[in-house]
């Protein structure tokens, strides 16, 4: 910090973005948690539904870690990990009732988020409006 | 005999008064920590609403919950494996995790010198809820 001046990408985790970061973190903590979890204990029981837990996992943690360090080449992963989560939510979220003998224990993403409060689902496109929001006043600045 | 929460005094093998005094405690811990986890929560909602940056009081309300949470792991890895067929993994993996949400949660609130320290609060408070919440279920 006392090197370069701020990036005016660190407004990606000031103001509502400290609240937007703090909730990314929760859910690439609870998620690794959870994952890791099923990774270990009953991976057979649905293969499918706990391998994407884990991609969900590691998409909360790039996401928040691109968030935190608030720089122009993270806001462009940050966006792209958001974008990915949301693709993610709809895609599970259809499998999910589609194929629900592959999702038979519940994972991040199964139906839209569900059991997580649906936060999963709209996590992403507040994620999304907020990056945008950040890169325009970047861009004019 | 008493029907305490904890499963463990309902088991016939498991009736000796050392087993009833530990549920019991752990009963009331469960209560202390949903209480000081929703007054953080609900206080920390007040506060965002109120447009106030996170104080030392809050900071310390944080500090506490934290340190029940930290008893709480010492608690029940004192007393685990005495009265339950709990998975150590699943378990323990709820713990630690809430300790590193709060404990994270409490460093990136009081970096933050508006309104959203307490909203960052309110999130790891809410998370911290469900997640007492689910230790219960899974030490029952």
């Amino acid at each position: 910090m006392t090197k370069k001046s701020r990036s005016p990408y660190s407004a990606m985790h000031t103001g509502p973005g400290r609240a937007l970061t703090a909730v990314y973190g929760v859910f690439a903590l609870s998620a690794t948690a959870r994952a890791g979890y099923q990774l270990i204990r009953e991976f057979d029981v649905a293969p499918i539904a706990y391998t994407l837990s884990a991609f969900a996992a590691v998409i909360y943690i790039v996401a928040t870690v691109c968030l935190v360090i608030g720089r122009r080449i993270s806001h462009r992963i940050a966006l792209a990990a958001c974008g990915i989560e949301f693709i993610g939510v709809i895609v599970v979220g259809i499998l999910s009732y589609t194929h629900p003998e592959d999702f038979a224990k519940p994972s991040v993403w199964s139906n839209f988020g569900s059991g997580y409060g649906f936060i999963p689902l709209i996590l992403p496109l507040i994620g999304l409006w907020w990056l945008i929001r950040v890169g325009r006043r970047a861009n004019r600045d | 005999m008493r029907h305490l929460t904890r499963g463990s005094a309902r088991h016939p093998e498991n009736v000796r008064p050392v087993h009833d005094y530990t549920g019991a405690v752990f009963t009331v811990y469960t209560i202390v920590l949903y209480a000081v986890t929703g007054i953080l929560t609900l206080w920390s909602i007040v506060e965002t609403i109120r447009n106030r940056p996170a104080g030392k009081a809050l900071l310390g309300a944080t500090a506490l919950l934290l340190l029940l949470l930290i008893v709480q792991l010492i608690l029940s890895i004192a007393t685990f494996g005495s009265t339950h067929d709990v998975d150590p993994l699943l378990y323990f993996g709820y713990v630690i995790t809430a300790i590193l949400v709060i404990a994270l949660a409490g460093f990136w609130a009081f970096a933050e010198l508006s309104r959203w320290g307490p909203g960052v609060l309110a999130a790891a408070g809410l998370t911290v809820v469900v997640m007492i919440e689910r230790l219960d279920q899974i030490w029952q």
